[in-house]
């Protein structure tokens, strides 16, 4: 537990959300550094790509890189913008919902940040609908910042202007799809877009704009006050920097922690959420959400970078580590996943709409005691037939893909309930009741 | 144009277009449900996946409505990795399809089958109970919806939106419960809600009108021209086993109607259905009734009875064609008469999309050869002083109207019309075919010739329009009838 730490650092104290609390932790100093230097955006940029900052949404996209597809302002003059996604919908995540809350200024700092390197005029914050309490205070922080002339026009005495404006979603896990979240904006069903065309070209309302994740643009006041070297001491060569990982399921002590890329998946269960509860053996985990692939308990000194977890099948993804003990029954957790993904699947793409509806109701069958010997290779075919690519958005992946990694780790226990004509875990008096 | 491979060969392709269209332009078959060459693409359905490989990078299956021409590209319809992924797509598209087909009216016509029938897998692998939905849902007066065999492809959605510009229908609910609705459950309105029954891509959208009417393999198709308006529209014409008109559907022509049709030229067969035809002529009997007669028998008549002369009023029909037109002149330079034709008043039906206000479908065509526009009234009281008079062609009686019955039956009036035209002043009727019974051109208001075509046989007995005509021109001329073969009634 002896790495160094800044994403968290400041929360704890009691106005961590106001600016008094902000600025006494040295906030606003990198912007008002750029503002005052005249920062070249292109200097940004590279200092950006130097970091290896990665996207923390789940996609792990160089952020530099990805600041770098906006179109150049000289000569492309339309309305620019940043959507920020703090629409924090994936089962198991829950990192985002720390910063707006405890950390808004942070997290405000950063789009400000982004902005001025992407020669940006306005901000929209998306933020997820049953996140009251984050909402409020993010809304709270922006008002704060506007009197101080943080926000607004000539920010800071600067000739940099830029809006920020907050919405609030309606409960679709589709509107944290980068392109459903535009058109949620849009006022308009969250339908994701086909790409190409891709936001940097044509976003919001047509003009030129980048989705980043909280986390993402949270990192970028750090690395312009420290440098991009000192982000590159921590975490791995790919993996540079630290991130929130939300650990969650059948822990003592769930919760968000800051963790350098390339730790031990093992160390972060042990040493910060207190091992597997009641005693009990971990059977299984998701390193990076419940769209990432389930991998068993033997995978658990796999460190936790993009590379590695990739090595073992399954995806980095939003560091959302949802652990499973002995006691769990894969059918059962496969079944509640595969049903979140049939209820928030926009119904746009067939292979989605039918196929996570279908995946749904082979896992319930199985479960109670109705599954067939063919279903196993039914639910890997119907997976193959929804993944890679095949859809606009990757909601029809998120799908498969849990369902061929818990057929590829699990299958004799998806055959044992067949078998049994039942969940063979059950204890009797709960099979029989 | 842009050059890229396809199967192996070089084509042509419009780079602003998508992939699938150079393919389509190539009649390289790919299945498509939510593209529509008329409306904007979506790639939501993701049947038209093809393979596709772009300079170093491996070839990936992509789907074409969404995948931007590119030069060079090369294209494969046909590999392994493309039938499998339109075959899982299938099986996912059938995964809650009633497979009602035998009592759907859109079978034979529809792509889910046929699609199904090339690429798909004959076993179903679901036992999960399909879903259920509305099977009977009003949409208004034009459409009913079965909401269970809808595939979602949100064509019918996008038409509203983008072609009549009046969006009315919604994709509702979410995910596997998504249905097609109109806002609020209010009736379609507008005229062209008929267009998103051509539209669907399987039996969801049915017209009223047709639905349990015709089986479509029983359907003869012809090409024709929509004879509501001066638009003249490109149509098919479909006729249930020789006899009625079951459909008109629009008929692609970049220059005049794109893919659609208003729902007045669609529903536009009733004079053509029609059971009161003139199966032959009749000429007046002396009791005053009529009596049936050979038309080479009535024609005889007409020279008799004098009707053939300079100071006979000649009217046409507005449904007369081109070719029609030029006999008639023929026959009126021949008496020395002026020929007009009857122009009905603009209807309120004009629209931004395609219908004129116009009722005239070759208003262009019969001015240009020199025929008078007038009007009904003008033409009746034209007709009250002069002592003989020539009507010709389908509906003309009907488009006269009132004042012809009111007409002095001391007249001598000839009638070329499909319908008995009886009226006191009306002395000799001959039967002619209307327009699905009839070859000839139109010219509709921009000057494009459309052509109309026989959908069905007139019944026997009746002659080509333009066979009376040159007959009646004839008896004119030599004043003496020329023999003709017996049986030779066509």
């Amino acid at each position: 537990m002896s790495h160094e730490t800044f994403l968290l650092d400041r929360i704890g104290s009691e106005d961590s959300h106001t600016l008094d609390g902000y600025k006494r932790a040295g906030g606003y100093e990198a912007l008002a550094g750029i503002l005052k230097d005249g920062r070249d955006p292109a200097d940004l940029i590279e200092e950006f790509k130097a970091s290896g900052l990665r996207g923390r949404g789940g996609a792990g996209f160089p952020t530099g890189l990805k600041f770098s597809f906006m179109p150049d302002p000289a000569k492309d003059k339309r309305t620019r913008y940043i959507a920020l996604n703090a629409d924090e919908s994936e089962p198991g995540t829950c990192k985002d919902r720390v910063l707006l809350r405890e950390d808004p200024h942070g997290v405000l700092e950063g789009c400000l940040i982004a902005a001025y390197t992407m020669r940006v005029q306005a901000v929209y914050i998306y933020v997820r609908g049953e996140y009251r309490v984050p909402y409020q205070r993010m809304a709270e922080a922006i008002a704060e910042a506007r009197k101080a002339g943080l926000v607004g026009k000539e920010v800071l005495g600067s000739d940099f202007t830029c809006e920020v404006y907050m919405h609030k979603g309606a409960g679709a896990y589709i509107c944290g799809e980068e392109t459903g979240l535009m058109e949620s904006l849009e006022g308009k069903r969250g339908h994701p877009r086909p790409k190409p065309p891709f936001p940097a070209g044509f976003g919001l309302w047509g003009q030129p704009t980048t989705v980043n994740n909280v986390e993402t643009l949270f990192n970028l006041p750090f690395i312009v006050n420290r440098g991009a070297d000192w982000f590159r001491t921590m975490g791995t060569e790919k993996s540079t920097g630290n991130f929130l990982c939300g650990i969650s399921g059948h822990v003592n002590k769930p919760g968000v922690y800051e963790v350098p890329f390339g730790i031990t998946a093992r160390t972060i269960l042990e040493d910060y959420a207190g091992g597997v509860w009641k005693g009990r053996e971990l059977k299984a985990w998701f390193p990076g959400g419940s769209s990432t692939g389930l991998v068993p308990a033997s995978f658990i000194d796999t460190a936790m970078d993009h590379d590695s977890i990739k090595g073992i099948g399954s995806m980095f993804g939003t560091a959302a580590m949802i652990m499973l003990d002995e006691t769990a029954c894969v059918v059962r957790s496969s079944h509640v996943i595969a049903r979140f993904y049939d209820h928030e699947s926009c119904g746009q793409c067939s292979q989605c709409r039918e196929g996570t509806q279908w995946l749904s109701q082979i896992f319930e069958r199985i479960e109670a005691g109705q599954g067939r010997p063919q279903d196993v290779e039914l639910l890997v075919e119907l997976s193959h037939g929804m993944t890679p690519g095949k859809t606009i958005c990757a909601l029809s992946d998120a799908a498969a893909i849990p369902t061929l990694s818990v057929v590829k780790h699990f299958r004799a226990e998806i055959e044992a309930h067949v078998e049994h004509a039942g969940c063979p875990l059950r204890a009797p008096a709960e099979a029989t009741a | 144009m842009t050059k890229i491979i396809l199967n192996g060969r070089e084509i042509e392709a419009d780079p602003k277009q998508p992939l699938i269209a150079a393919i389509h332009a190539d009649e390289t078959p790919v299945p498509h449900y939510c593209y529509h060459p008329g409306l904007s693409p979506v790639g939501s359905c993701r049947i038209c996946q093809v393979e596709v490989k772009q300079g170093e990078m491996p070839a990936r299956v992509v789907v074409a409505c969404r995948t931007p021409v590119a030069a060079g590209m090369v294209v494969n319809t046909e590999s392994e990795g493309a039938h499998k992924a339109r075959k899982e797509c299938l099986e996912f598209l059938l995964k809650n399809h009633p497979l009602d087909c035998p009592i759907c009216d859109k079978a034979g016509e529809c792509t889910l089958q046929d699609y199904s029938f090339d690429e798909g897998q004959g076993v179903g692998r679901s036992v999960e109970p399909r879903r259920k939905l509305e099977k009977r849902k009003s949409l208004g007066d034009v459409i009913l919806l079965d909401q269970e065999r809808c595939i979602l492809c949100s064509r019918c959605v996008r038409f509203f939106e983008e072609v009549p510009k009046s969006p009315q229908l919604v994709v509702s609910q979410r995910g596997a419960h998504s249905v097609i609705e109109t806002f609020m459950d209010r009736p379609l309105t507008g005229n062209y809600q008929g267009n998103i029954a051509d539209l669907c891509p399987v039996g969801a959208l049915t017209l009223k009108e047709f639905r349990f009417e015709a089986r479509v393999w029983n359907l003869k198709k012809s090409a024709s021209t929509c004879a509501e308006c001066s638009r003249g529209c490109a149509i098919t014409t479909e006729v249930l086993r020789g006899k009625s008109v079951e459909r008109f559907r629009p008929r692609y022509d970049a220059a005049k109607n794109g893919y659609w049709m208003c729902d007045t030229g669609r529903f536009a067969w009733g004079h053509a259905n029609s059971e009161e035809r003139l199966a032959g002529s009749a000429v007046r009997a002396s009791g005053g009734g009529w009596q049936a007669v050979d038309t080479a028998d009535a024609i005889e008549s007409v020279r008799d009875l004098g009707a053939l002369r300079a100071d006979a009023v000649v009217i046409a029909s507005p449904f007369l064609t081109v070719e029609e037109g030029r006999e008639l002149l023929e026959l009126c330079s021949a008496l020395g008469a002026k020929p007009s034709f009857v122009s009905p008043p603009a209807n309120d039906l004009k629209d931004d999309l395609l219908h004129t206000g116009d009722p005239c479908p070759n208003r262009r065509g019969l001015t240009d050869l020199g025929f008078e526009a007038a009007t009904a009234e003008e033409l009746c009281e034209r007709l009250a002083q002069a002592p003989a008079a020539l009507l010709v062609g389908e509906r003309v009686g009907e488009l006269l109207g009132d004042g012809l019955a009111e007409l002095s039956d001391a007249k001598r009036l000839v009638a070329l019309e499909c319908h008995l035209l009886d009226i006191p002043a009306a002395d000799i009727c001959i039967g002619v075919p209307n327009h699905v019974e009839r070859t000839g051109t139109w010219i509709n208001i921009d000057g494009i010739e459309g052509k109309i075509g026989p959908a069905r046989q007139a019944p026997s007995g009746v002659w080509r329009t333009t066979r009376v005509l040159s007959e009646l021109c004839a008896a004119v001329g030599a004043g003496a009838r020329q023999p003709l073969a017996k049986g030779d009634a066509r």
